[in-house]
Parts: structure tokens; C-alpha cells; sequence
């Protein structure tokens, strides 16, 4: 495409919308995030003072740190603080930012070891169902999958440490130092956790994509032409059939992230992973709010984030879009 | 055509999985006709019947039977095991009887399932068709609520929900239906923009009928298969939700039974008395599966995509 | 005011030469000490040792002795990377490490500590009195005041006024290079015991504090102990290795350990049957107990702490004394004990446990279980007509379901219970919520090797802890009179008067002594592990310099 294409195409304005959006909802989501944690009672100076803190000295710090001021006026600051980069500092001293820095990349490792084989086991098994449909490999997928969208990941994830750690000791029954190792000890962490979660993944990308390749390949006019001009199989399927489909199950990924990234809080906590899942689930016990909100504004931005590439994945790649015709 | 509908990416949200296997269109023998059309009714038939059965078991045999207290146990009957006389799935460690932990556990699951799942139907279903019906900057401002909605992570509303005001039954409805409403939302919003712009529809808009007649008389029937087979798999993914809160403990609060919490205490103990964690364990697949299996049967049936 | 007890005492003692307290001169005989295993210690191997989350498993604040919140939970690496100045040994004998020696003068106000010469920090410089001092300023000073953990020790303040202000010139003092004198504002016979699990027990190198700040020193901290920091994940990983300058000649036997959280008993359990870890430390599911002899050594501690049921007197139901002896009267604990606990643990009803001094199980006066005389209590005080919370902490299932049997057992008899069990920091939220008139009942662990240490009884039944349901100047004064000694046997005199004072008043009804066992691989030998060792405080903590691996198993 050349830069005057792109400049007056619809894909630019299509964009240019979808972002505008996404900022709308993005403060959105920190507007309720802070409504939401507002509301809870929030003994921050109390601990902040220590144990030995009167009520005098409590209600001090309070009036210091603005606690006590109208909910528009904190709303505010809160804003310009985050704006600034600045999340605050956690019950216990350290800064949100660092405990952020430091427990974040772990879960996005560990989803994007999820995401990423879920999607490649899932291309694998639906392209070798919808080779031939009703076959015994097609129905043993859909066994499969009705599995993984039916079991509870964390009843699934007890199931797996039970059997591939414990008794078959392929894998560690903990994963405490997933993310700061090396690439072998980061799989050999994060194998389990990462099956735990992506098992639904898979189950929801292989019955997408399969039921999108049979369909092409029942209805498709270009298919017949491709088998009449001769084309062997199983090129027509992933030459041709699949690089059509691979769209609707990026999109379906990026929608994904939201759920994925609470799914991963129980996940990270039965397995001991250091990741920032487990520090929210921690920060909640402690009541420590400051976390709390910097955790769930992170996650939240991760969903928004992951929406809002789908959305432009899919309308800049509709090749209807891409080549300017108006879209529907 | 090659490129997905925008309202296509709906089916894999991840509140919604695709939809039932297409069968291929193959030559036509009675036989073949014969026993497609049986298996489609076993397909409907069976998931439909063990929905029922749970149902009936969790509401019904507590009326007719008196089941042992699922939350008070006699510590001397502590930790026996299934088929025992008077406990027929055994106690667990502090001598709660199992089966009626999973019959109440049940009521439980599917009150917040229901609940939770009307809740998204009635109010994500009002967003969802106004933004579709009547589009313009309705549409905009609307879909802007659902997707903020969508994107506040509904796991951790539901903890400091629970945190905050204390876990119970009705905060875990209220929290879990941030998540309900703006799925059936999108679902519904998509489906009426399908259903708008079919003939009939605009031959109805032509002809003068008001907009709410024309939503309540064409629309809503139109999008109820949709809705009612979307409701089946949401009612699944609840209760797994739900289940995961209690895990955590900040569902249903100790000591009315849940499932999530029977597994939660008992994978304390897993590999000494692996029954705890299985028993409940089993029973949530075979529910879920059973109302996604129902629901993929109904949309079969109904042609919903 | 504080709720370690101020009142004035008489003073007796006798002797004032330097004294090794042999503790079980008062208390019945724990466990036979045995020598560990029939192998001998062998030099080497790395160990990883696995901690449960919720307890030792969690270190959120590092290793920094003056900001230790989470205290009795990582005595285990505080003693890894400081050492101790005074060891709690087998048997109860109060053993040297890196102080060789203490002395009490006449009236049990001064105490004299001798530190052990010729040693250094992993740093290099030299750990000697002046160290000490500036560590125990420190742990009296700002910085432990703000996080709570100041050492609360009885010594002239510049301001009197306020008990958490600086102590006066001298009340401590260096008198020579490795002397230290503690100067006391009240007879105290007990301070040597209560420094164990205390933060003033654990010296870190002031040259290193100072040079990398408080934040940077609690995650990588400079001691004289056997092992130094290699790398350390708060809450997830700690890897120590070898501390090659390490004062005692010989030790440690390893060469490094990694201590690693898992998310409990059961987690645990499994790393081990999978041949990923070597040790587990606090294991109390009693189904896995059950199991675990089977494949691993299995060390049942001598315990120290009783479990008791801490009854709030300061608000109702339990202000009332009817009420409080119907729960007494209420609790059927024989079951409980057979059913959760495989009756492994001794029943007591005092304070006290076989592993540590004045052990004393019968109390005379003791409300035992008798349901008739405890429905007639209920209607008398109006105890069915509540409802009151029973809470518990959460991270150790056995409690969790013990509260839950107690509810079943309460509740056949009219009364009306709520369970509530907590997260480490949301307990201690509940028993300060509202000035302390928040909890109603609350199951806990009470007493200590020493009841006048740690998690000992003022903790429990003073009137100035926080964590106590029990405003009794009385009993108080018998607790204070109990420390004024240094005799073991005159201060278990006061300890069995108070055992008999608080269960007149139904203060709480105490169950038995509970005492998680440590479970390791059979090629891993050493004190508490091998060979019994009595708890500080709950837990015992293991000499990790004391611990060896060897293939030829005993």
C-alpha cells in the first residue's frame, strides 16, 4: 500500500475510531476501579502508623494523604497521579511500581505460553479433524474439547500436578522461580501452569477454527476450484483454507486476554508462581488497597489493550476494509 | 466469503464457544437420514436429561427425603468412607456428609447460575438491542458502557466485593453479573444488527410500525434461539466462576456447602483421600458438560451459528 | 502503657555466678535426646527445603531484624544468616553460639552477656559489643517502634511517659569489647529465654545496614551466621550457600540450601514424594501425617505451645463468667482429639507443653467437658440468644477444621456460631478492630518454651497485649512474679498458681500441645529433623549449621 492509499483509506479512519474508543474506555475502567475500591474501607493510615498509632494520629495522616476529601477531589488526584506514572506505595513500603515491574513480565510469560501453544495444538488438532469430518480423529477433538470448556481450571490443574508432577515427576510440583531462570527452567516451571490455563483456550480455538475450515471447505467456491484445478488436499486445507480462518481466531484471542488474566490469579496461587496474579490475591487478604488498585488497573488495561488489538487485527486485515471497500 | 463477520468473532469470545460440529453434506440414504436424526436426539436428549436430574436432585430430593445437615457434622463419623451406612458418599474430615454438601452445593451453583445469568439476559439484553436496534451515537455510547464493562476483570470485582462487604450469596450475584450483562450485551447486539436489516424487518419499519413493536414483535423472537443456547453455556461458565470464588473462600461463606469449597479443602489432603477433590470435581465437569452439550444441541437444532 | 507487666516485685534469687539454666530440671522429660541417627555428619550437598505459605513460607519485609513482622514465622532464615546469640538446644538447654555466656546479678535487674570472641560478619568486620549495642539501639529505636516489633524490653526511658521512647544513657552498656550489660528497670529472670525468637537475639553487620540501606539490607542481609544470601525472591525463593568464615569450625555441614514457599501441607507433600525437595518444616494435616512415616523420617517435636480457645472478656457473650464456663462445660474435646488429630498430641490444661519448662497438664479446678451442666449454664447466661464468631488463622487446615468441630459440638447444645478464618495480617486486623472489642472467641496457640517468651502467656492472658481477651491486674501480677526469678523452679510455682487463677475464672479452656512435625528425606539428618527439639514459639527452629546429608541412613 503506499503512504496516499493509507492516508485517505478507511483502515486509517477505522483506526483513528477504534482508538478514540479504546481511550473512552480505558478512563472508564479506571473511573470504576477507583469507585469500586473507594467504596471498601480502607485502613491505610491505620497501618501506615503502626500499631501504635491513637485515633488522633490516624485521623492526621488521613487528613495528610487527602483520605477524608470529597470522592471527586481524590478521584482527581488519584488521576494525575497515575497520568504522572505514579501508582503510590503498597502497604508494605515497597513502591506499586516496582512490585508491578517485578511480578507482571512473570504472568505474561506465563499467558503467553498459554496463549501461544494452545493456538498451536489447536491449528494441529482441528486441521486433522477437519480433514475429514466425523472421523474418529474429529470426534476424539470434540470429545476433547467439551472436556477442556467443561472442567474448571482449577480442578484441571490439581488433576495435572497429581499426575505428571507427583507421580510420573516430569514437571516440579511448585513453581516458585518461574521467570528468572533459563529458557529450559522457565518451560519445565511453566508447563503445567500454562496447560492448566490454556486448556480451555484450546478447546474454544480448535472447535472455532474447525467448524470455520469445514465450513470453507463445504462451501467455499474458490475450494472446489482449487480441488478441480487438481490441488492436493491437504494444501488446499492449510494453504488456503486455514490462512483464512487464522482471522477470526486472532480476534477471538485478543477478547480472550480479559478472563485469561483473572483465570491466571487461581492458577498462579495453586502453583506458587511469582506472578502478579498471586500478588492480588494477596494484596486482597492484606486489605492493601494502594496494590490492589494498581493490579487491577494494569489488568484492566491488559483487556482493553487486547480488545482493541483484535478489533484493529480483524478490521485492518478484512481484506474489504484493507482494499477500501466500505465495510458492513 | 473469506473474512469473518464482525458479529462471527461473538462465537469465541471465551463466553461463548463455536458452535456444534456442521455435519458434511453427504449422499441421502434413508438409513443415513435415520440415524443422523437419532443421534441429534440423543445429543439433545441425554445432556438434557442429566441437566434434569441434577436439578432434580439438588431441589427436589431434599423436600422428599431428609438428607443429613451439609454444614453441621457429628465429629465421631469424621472422615468415613463412601458407601458407609447413613453417608453413602462418606463424610469429609470433620464429619459434614458428602452427597448433601453436593446436593446444597448445587442449589447454591445453580441459584447464582440463574441468577446471575437472568440478570444478563434482562439487563444486557435492554443495552444490547437498543445499541443494535437503533445505532447512531445510541449505539456508540452504549457499546462504550458493555465494553468497559467487559474489560473490568469481573474475578477481582467479585474479591473486592466479597473483601469489602463480606462474601455471600447475593454480593457473588451482583459481582459475577458485571460479567453477564455486557457478554449478553454484545451477543444480543450483534444478533439484532443480523436481524435489522432483513427484508421483512425493514418492510415492517416501512410500513410505520413503532420501533418498540417492531423490536418486541420481530426482533426479540428472532434473537431468542441465540439467547437461549448462549444462556445454557453462560450458566456453565458461572458456576465454574462461582466455583473458583469459593475456592478462594470469598464465594459462599463457611460453612454452607459449595463445590469450590469442597475442593478447595479438600486438595489439603489429596493425595491421602483423593475422594474429596474427585467427587466434586467429577460432578461439576458432568454438569457443565451436560448444559454445553444441551446448549450445542440446541443450536443444532435451531440453526443458531 | 505496654502489656508486658511493670508491676514491682519481690526480689529472691540465689547465686550470681554464670549460669546455664538446664530447663528440664522443672519440666518432665521430653522425648530422650538421642544422638542423630547412627551415621556421622558428613561435609557437603545442597538441600532444598520447602516452606509452607501462610507461615514461614511468607517473608514479604526481608530479612531485616528491626522491620520483622512476620517474627516467629522465619526464625528459620533470621537464624540461617545471623546465627543466634544464644541457641535453644535439645532437651531444653540454652546453648552458646555467638554469645558464650550471661549472668544475672542478685535482684534479676542486670543481666551480663559475654559475646564469643574472634569473630567476623560474611562482610568482614568485626562482630563485637559495640556491634551488639548498636543493634539492640536499633531494635528499640524508630524504625522496629513504627513496625511494631520494638524489643520490649523493662529499662529506664528518657521519657517515662511513653514506653516506646529512647532508652536512658547507660541502661545498656558495653563494658569491654565483648561484654554487654542490659540494665533492667524490674527483676527479670526470663530475659535470656526471651530472646530466643526475639529480634535482639539476630546482630546484623552495622557496616553493611548503613551502607546499603534498610530496604536493600532486608532482601540481601549481612549476619555471622552459617549461610550468606546468594539471591532471595520475598514470599518465593531464598538461596543461602556456605558462609566460608563461619565461626565454628567444621559447620555447616551443607553447602547451600534453597528455601522455597509451596502453597501448603499437601503441596508440600507432593514436591517431596516427587523427589523435589528434601525437607519440610511444620507439616499438621493429620491425614498426611498419617502417611508420611511411611515414606520419610518423621520428627513429632516435643510441642510447647498449647492450643487454647481465647475468650473475649471484655465484651459480650464472654464478659459473662456463666458463659464462659458453658463453653468449658460445652467442649467435648476427646473426639476432636481422635478424629483430627490421631490423638498424637498430649492433652493439657494449662499453658504449658512437654518440651518446655514448668510442664504442667492437670490443673486443679478445671471445668471438664459435662453437656448438662453446660446447657444449664447456656440458658442461665443467655448464650443461646447470640450469636458469637469463632476465628481461627487460615493457613493450617487442622485449625480450620477444629473450629469447625467445636461449632458442630456447640451448636447441638443451643448456641449459635460464625466461623471466620483469617490470613495472618487480616487476624492480627481482628483482634485490634475496634480497640480490641471486635473478637469474640478466637482458637490460638498459647505459651512458649518459656510462657514469659514470645507467643507466651502475657501474650495471650495479659492486660496489656493486644492479642488478649483478659484484663485481670490479679492474674497479672501472678504472671509478673512468675518472671521475677531466676530460679526455674520458684517461677513454675507462679506459672502453676496462674494456671489455677485463670481456670477458676474460665479465662479459656486450653486443648493440647500441638506440635507440627518436620518430615525429610531419609538421607537428610540433623536437630529436629533426626532428633527432637522443643519449639521457640509454636515451631521449632532448625540449626540448619547442625545439619548434614548422608547416604548411610540410620
Amino acid at each position: 500500500m503506499t503512504g496516499a492509499r493509507l492516508a485517505g483509506s478507511p483502515a486509517l479512519r477505522l483506526v483513528g475510531r477504534r482508538l478514540l474508543a479504546a481511550i473512552v474506555v480505558l478512563w472508564g475502567v479506571t473511573f470504576l476501579t477507583f469507585a469500586v475500591m473507594s467504596a471498601l474501607p480502607n485502613d491505610t493510615a491505620q497501618v501506615l502508623l503502626g500499631l501504635h498509632a491513637t485515633p488522633a494520629q490516624v485521623a492526621e495522616l488521613n487528613k495528610a494523604l487527602g483520605l477524608n476529601r470529597p470522592f471527586p477531589v481524590r478521584y482527581w488526584h488519584w488521576l494525575v497521579g497515575l497520568l504522572h506514572g505514579n501508582l503510590g506505595t503498597d502497604l508494605e513500603g515497597a513502591s506499586v511500581n516496582s512490585q508491578l515491574a517485578q511480578h507482571l513480565p512473570v504472568t505474561l510469560e506465563l499467558l503467553a505460553y498459554a496463549l501461544i501453544g494452545s493456538l498451536l495444538l489447536a491449528v494441529i488438532v482441528a486441521v486433522l479433524a477437519a480433514r475429514k469430518p466425523n472421523s474418529l480423529a474429529d470426534r476424539f477433538s470434540l470429545g476433547v474439547s467439551m472436556l477442556g470448556l467443561s472442567a474448571a481450571p482449577y480442578a484441571f490443574a490439581i488433576f495435572l500436578i497429581v499426575i505428571f508432577a507427583v507421580k510420573l515427576n516430569w514437571f516440579p510440583v511448585q513453581s516458585n522461580s518461574l521467570g528468572s531462570g533459563t529458557l529450559l527452567s522457565f518451560f519445565q516451571q511453566g508447563t503445567l501452569p500454562a496447560a492448566s490455563l490454556g486448556f480451555p483456550l484450546f478447546a474454544i480455538y480448535t472447535r472455532l477454527l474447525r467448524a470455520d475450515l469445514v465450513e470453507q471447505l463445504q462451501r467455499e467456491d474458490y475450494i472446489v476450484t482449487a480441488k478441480a484445478k487438481g490441488l492436493a488436499p491437504w494444501r488446499v486445507l492449510i494453504g488456503h483454507a486455514l490462512r483464512n480462518s487464522v482471522f477470526s481466531l486472532i480476534t477471538v484471542v485478543g477478547l480472550n486476554l480479559g478472563t485469561l488474566i483473572g483465570a491466571a490469579a487461581i492458577i498462579e496461587a495453586l502453583f506458587s508462581v511469582p506472578g502478579i496474579g498471586a500478588e492480588l490475591l494477596t494484596a486482597i487478604g492484606n486489605k492493601d488497597v494502594p496494590l490492589i488498585e494498581g493490579v487491577v488497573l494494569v489488568f484492566a488495561l491488559v483487556t482493553v489493550l487486547g480488545n482493541l488489538a483484535a478489533d484493529l487485527a480483524y478490521a485492518v486485515l478484512d481484506p474489504r476494509i484493507r482494499y477500501g471497500r466500505s465495510t458492513s | 466469503m473469506a473474512a469473518p463477520r464482525p458479529e462471527a468473532a461473538l462465537p469465541g469470545t471465551g463466553y461463548l464457544p463455536p458452535g456444534p460440529p456442521l455435519l458434511p453434506p453427504v449422499g441421502v440414504s434413508s438409513r443415513r437420514l435415520a440415524s443422523q436424526r437419532l443421534g441429534r436426539a440423543l445429543r439433545l436428549w441425554i445432556p438434557a436429561g442429566i441437566v434434569l436430574l441434577i436439578l432434580a436432585t439438588c431441589f427436589l430430593l431434599p423436600q422428599v427425603t431428609s438428607l443429613p445437615s451439609p454444614t453441621n457434622g457429628n465429629i465421631l463419623d469424621a472422615g468415613d468412607p463412601p458407601f458407609s451406612p447413613g453417608h453413602w458418599l462418606g463424610t469429609d474430615p470433620v464429619g459434614v456428609d458428602v452427597f448433601s454438601q453436593l446436593v446444597y452445593g448445587g442449589q447454591v451453583a445453580f441459584e447464582i447460575g440463574f441468577g446471575v445469568t437472568g440478570i444478563g439476559i434482562a439487563v444486557g439484553s435492554l443495552l444490547g438491542v437498543t445499541a443494535g436496534y437503533f445505532g447512531g451515537w445510541v449505539d456508540a455510547i452504549l457499546s462504550r458502557v458493555l465494553d468497559i464493562l467487559i474489560a473490568f476483570p469481573a474475578l477481582v470485582l467479585a474479591l473486592a466485593i466479597a473483601e469489602g462487604l463480606g462474601p455471600s450469596e447475593v454480593h457473588v450475584i451482583w459481582a459475577l453479573s458485571a460479567f453477564s450483562i455486557p457478554a449478553f450485551g454484545r451477543l444480543t447486539r450483534g444478533a439484532t444488527l443480523v436481524v435489522r436489516d432483513l427484508p421483512f424487518m425493514v418492510a415492517a419499519r416501512l410500513a410505520g410500525t413503532r420501533g418498540w413493536r417492531v423490536i418486541a414483535r420481530h426482533v426479540l423472537p428472532n434473537i431468542m434461539p441465540g439467547i437461549v443456547t448462549f444462556s445454557l453455556l453462560g450458566i456453565g461458565v458461572v458456576i465454574i466462576l462461582e466455583g473458583a470464588l469459593d475456592y478462594l473462600g470469598e464465594g459462599i461463606p463457611p460453612p454452607t456447602a459449595s463445590w469450590g469449597a469442597m475442593i478447595a479443602s479438600g486438595q489439603t489432603v489429596l493425595t491421602a483421600q483423593p475422594e474429596y477433590v474427585l467427587i466434586p470435581s467429577i460432578v461439576l465437569v458432568i454438569v457443565v458438560a451436560a448444559l454445553n452439550m444441551l446448549g450445542d444441541a440446541l443450536r443444532e437444532r435451531w440453526g443458531v451459528r | 502503657m505496654r502489656f508486658r507487666l511493670l508491676s514491682k516485685r519481690t526480689a529472691c534469687v540465689a547465686g550470681a555466678a554464670v549460669l546455664i539454666v538446664t530447663a528440664a530440671a522443672c519440666s518432665s522429660s521430653s522425648s530422650p535426646g538421642q544422638a542423630a541417627g547412627s551415621s556421622s555428619p558428613v561435609a557437603g550437598g545442597t538441600i532444598t527445603v520447602l516452606e509452607g505459605q501462610g507461615f514461614s513460607g511468607d517473608w514479604p519485609y526481608g530479612f531485616d531484624p528491626a522491620t520483622d513482622v512476620t517474627g516467629a514465622a522465619n526464625q528459620d532464615f533470621f537464624d540461617a544468616v545471623y546465627g543466634q546469640l544464644f541457641d535453644l538446644g535439645a532437651n531444653g538447654v540454652i546453648e552458646p553460639d555467638l554469645a558464650t555466656g550471661y549472668s544475672f546479678s542478685p535482684n534479676a535487674e542486670t543481666v551480663t552477656v559475654t559475646l564469643r570472641k574472634g569473630v567476623t560478619f560474611s562482610d568482614g568486620t568485626p562482630f563485637n559489643a559495640q556491634a551488639v549495642y548498636w543493634n539492640w539501639m536499633r531494635d528499640l529505636g524508630p524504625l522496629a517502634v513504627k513496625a511494631g516489633i520494638e524489643s520490649m524490653w523493662d529499662l529506664k526511658r528518657v521519657n517515662p511517659k511513653v514506653p516506646t521512647s529512647a532508652p536512658v544513657a547507660g541502661a545498656i552498656q558495653v563494658t569491654g569489647p565483648y561484654t554487654i550489660v542490659v540494665h533492667q528497670d524490674v527483676p527479670n529472670g526470663a530475659f535470656i529465654d526471651q530472646l530466643f525468637d526475639a529480634i535482639a537475639n539476630w546482630i546484623a553487620s552495622p557496616t553493611a545496614v548503613q551502607k546499603e540501606g534498610a530496604t536493600k539490607f532486608a532482601q540481601y542481609p549481612v549476619g555471622a551466621g552459617p549461610f550468606t544470601v546468594v539471591s532471595d525472591t520475598y514470599n518465593s525463593e531464598l538461596v543461602v550457600k556456605k558462609n566460608p568464615h563461619y565461626w565454628q569450625a567444621g559447620h555447616p555441614y551443607l553447602n547451600g540450601i534453597t528455601f522455597k514457599a509451596v502453597s501448603g501441607d499437601e503441596a508440600a507433600y507432593e514436591s517431596l514424594l516427587a523427589g523435589q525437595g528434601q525437607v519440610y518444616e511444620d507439616l499438621s494435616t493429620t491425614q498426611i501425617l498419617s502417611e508420611a512415616g511411611q515414606h520419610f523420617t518423621e520428627e513429632n517435636n516435643p510441642g510447647t505451645s498449647p492450643y487454647d480457645l481465647q475468650l473475649n472478656t471484655a465484651v459480650a457473650p464472654f464478659n459473662s463468667i456463666k458463659a464462659r464456663q458453658a463453653i468449658y462445660a460445652a467442649t467435648n474435646f476427646s473426639p476432636i482429639l481422635s478424629k483430627i488429630f490421631g490423638n498424637r498430641y498430649p492433652v493439657t490444661q494449662s499453658f504449658t507443653g512437654p518440651g518446655g519448662i514448668c510442664y504442667d497438664p492437670n490443673v486443679s479446678g478445671y471445668q471438664g467437658y459435662d453437656a448438662t451442666l453446660a446447657k444449664t449454664l447456656i440458658a442461665a447466661s443467655g448464650l443461646n440468644k447470640v450469636t458469637f464468631t469463632l476465628g481461627t488463622i487460615n493457613s493450617s487446615p487442622v485449625a480450620i477444621e477444629t473450629t469447625e468441630a467445636l461449632r458442630t459440638e456447640w451448636e447441638a447444645l443451643g448456641m449459635h456460631v460464625k466461623i471466620a478464618n483469617y490470613p495472618l495480617a487480616g487476624l492480627i486486623a481482628a483482634f485490634e478492630a475496634n480497640g480490641g472489642k471486635s473478637w469474640t472467641a478466637m482458637i490460638q496457640t498459647a505459651g512458649a518454651f518459656d510462657p514469659a517468651s514470645g507467643v507466651g502467656v502475657g501474650f495471650r492472658f495479659g492486660s496489656m497485649s493486644p492479642f488478649s481477651g483478659v484484663h485481670d491486674p490479679a492474674l497479672d501480677k501472678l504472671l509478673s512474679q512468675a518472671t521475677s526469678f531466676t530460679s526455674t523452679a520458684q517461677r513454675c510455682t507462679y506459672y502453676d498458681q496462674a494456671a489455677e487463677y485463670i481456670a477458676s475464672h474460665y479465662y479459656g479452656p486450653f486443648y493440647f500441645t500441638f506440635a507440627p512435625a518436620n518430615i525429610a528425606v531419609k538421607s537428610v539428618h540433623g536437630p529436629g529433623l533426626t532428633a527432637p527439639l522443643p519449639s521457640v514459639a509454636v515451631v521449632p527452629v532448625i540449626p540448619w549449621q547442625d545439619v548434614y546429608e548422608s547416604s548411610s541412613s540410620s
